[in-house]
């Protein structure tokens, strides 16, 4: 294989890696737009989500299909019960003090699974197909492919239903200025609501991608902290900021992968996320509010 | 069921030890406009907070008095229940949302209307109102002049087709000649929709204009009320709010 075929390669399973990323970041940014909290817990959930998944499909045996189902709901059950259990009564505090919770969550939620599912990789039974996928001469692993092909609909379909629904709308309100929102009769807490439940979705199906791709362990939540990477290049306001945020971050690890011992796979993302941060502190896509008096 | 706004001997604490209002009473007869005047802090916005149940927000609280209308208590509801029950505050300071077109704006608002009515209707009502805001209908509201910036605050609570409109000092930092052109349609709407207005205002020449009743409020409690004829010929009035000096007035 010549240099450049190379190249070609690791650099598509790197932006195919980037699609999960821009899903799972998309939770976490949907979180913060409603309600200002960062939500350190969205990578154990997802790896929850992955674990809900193998003990209804596998488990219980009721197959991938309802696996999945089940997952989704207990998913969203947990982010409710997240939600309004340790963070609505946290709302109006500080800004980390919100965090801490968080993260507290996520070893509460590390802790759980590791007592009830022990520390072991899990097999989940293959949704997506194992055939390779051809690109002329390149050759793309067909999991890869086919999760990355899924996490970019879904994104590029749940920025458009909030670009141009109702509920988009009410969502940027209440983002934007949460007492006008109320005042147009929109009620922010259930939007907050509303966030979470989109979050614990694009959790649980990049969850259910992740482990497909790679194997179920109580670690698989780890892949989030690459996703903060995304979250801070693409800008913690812009929607659209976060596909192309997700391709970056992806390529940018498997190229370095490629070069340099793979020890810096894991600080790249974050060198480059710390100089656009330097550069431009509202990430590349994020916007400053329009001021105007 | 006539929708009388009555405000009763209101008392309201921020932070468990700041009280901005010690004893307020108004009340905002069906299809009135009544205004509320008072300096700088004396409390109006804050009353206008009570009504919509916007004081938890910001960690204020109602300690005493009552707010009803038509007999139903407001204490007891969230704000988006106050707007759904026909009470619309258009914020001072415009709050616009910047970022959204104007007639994103306008979709956000439809969350208050109580009645089925078309997103259309509702959308050309305002457009007739306000034809400016048609033509820019597809622009960020954050690049709206000020006055138009008004314009579509105002035009939000049409949308939400209120019994009553609390405005917030709709007058702040716009031309003379701007204020006129809102005030008149301020008075179109009250009398051709029948919709009630609670109007506060620094600017005491318009509000005593347009208002058929005024309350002057200092530190927190109501110390003057009267139609505005009444109020118009007070000499403390014309002293302290109409900057009539007492040698002019004789
Ligand atoms: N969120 C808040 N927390 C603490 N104190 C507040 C808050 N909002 C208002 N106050 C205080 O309550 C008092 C009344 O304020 P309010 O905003 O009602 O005045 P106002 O009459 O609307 O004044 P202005 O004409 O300047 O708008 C002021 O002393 C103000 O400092
Ligand atoms: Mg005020």
């Amino acid at each position: 294989m010549s240099p450049l075929q190379q190249f070609i390669e690791y650099s598509i399973v790197g932006i195919a890696a980037g699609g999960i990323y821009a899903l799972i970041a998309l939770g976490i940014i949907l979180i913060f737009k409603s309600s200002r909290t960062f939500n350190f817990a969205m990578g154990e959930m997802m790896m929850l989500s992955a674990y809900f998944f193998y003990a209804a499909a596998v488990t219980f045996a009721l197959g991938p299909f309802l696996g999945m189902i089940v997952a989704l709901i207990g998913s969203i059950i947990v982010a409710l019960v997240i939600e309004r259990v340790a963070i609505r009564p946290m709302l109006g505090r500080p800004f980390i003090a919100v965090v801490m919770v968080t993260f507290g969550i996520g070893s509460i939620i590390r802790g759980i699974v590791g007592m009830i599912w022990g520390p072991n990789d899990l097999q989940i039974p293959a949704i997506l197909s194992r055939s390779p996928i051809m690109l002329g001469e390149i050759f793309v692993p067909g999991k890869t492919a086919r999760a990355f092909a899924i996490a970019v609909v879904i994104v590029v379909g749940l920025i458009a239903y909030l670009r141009y629904s109702r509920a988009g709308v009410a969502l940027r309100a209440a983002a934007a200025d949460a007492v006008t929102a109320y005042s147009m009769g929109i009620d922010v807490r259930r939007i907050i609501s509303f966030t979470w439940i989109l979050a614990a979705i694009t959790g649980c199906i990049s969850g259910v991608l992740m482990a497909n791709v790679n194997t179920l362990t109580p670690h698989l939540g780890l892949v989030a902290l690459n996703v903060l990477a995304v979250v801070i290049l693409g800008g913690m306001n812009s929607l659209g900021g976060v596909l192309i945020a997700g391709f970056i971050i992806g390529w940018l690890e498997a190229i370095t992968g490629l070069f340099l011992p793979t020890e810096f796979r894991e600080i790249t993302p974050y060198l480059l996320a710390l100089i656009v941060l330097l550069v431009r502190p509202t990430g590349l896509f994020g916007t400053k509010e329009i001021e105007r008096i | 069921m006539a929708a009388v706004l009555e405000v009763k001997d209101l008392e309201v604490v921020y932070q468990g030890v700041i009280q901005a209002l010690t004893s307020l009473s108004l009340t905002v007869p069906e299809g009135a406009i009544v205004t509320l005047l008072g300096a700088n802090g004396a409390g109006k916005t804050t009353t206008l907070k009570a009504i919509s149940g916007f004081l938890p927000l910001e960690d204020g609280r109602v300690t005493r008095g009552s707010i009803t209308i038509g007999g139903q208590d407001l204490l007891k509801l969230a704000p988006h229940q106050i707007v759904r029950r026909g009470i619309f505050q258009v914020r001072e300071g415009r709050h616009v949302f910047s970022e959204m077109t104007v007639e994103e704006n306008l979709i956000a608002a439809t969350f208050a209307q109580r009645a089925a009515r078309s997103r259309k209707e509702a959308f050309d009502e305002v457009y007739n109102y306000f034809p400016i805001l048609s033509q820019r209908r597809g622009q960020a509201a954050g690049y709206l002049s000020g006055g138009e910036q008004q314009m579509l605050a105002i035009g939000r609570a049409l949308v939400a087709d209120p019994e009553m409109i609390l405005l917030d000092e709709p007058s702040l930092g716009l031309a003379p000649l701007i204020v006129k052109e809102i005030f008149e349609i301020i008075a179109r709407i009250n009398r051709e929709k029948g919709v009630s207005m609670l109007l506060v205002e620094q600017n005491a020449v318009i509000a005593l204009k347009y208002a058929s009743y005024g309350y002057v409020i200092e530190s927190g409690r109501t110390v003057l009320e009267g139609t505005t004829e009444k109020l118009s010929a007070d000499q403390d009035i014309q002293k302290f709010y109409l900057g009539v000096e007492a040698h002019e007035a004789a």
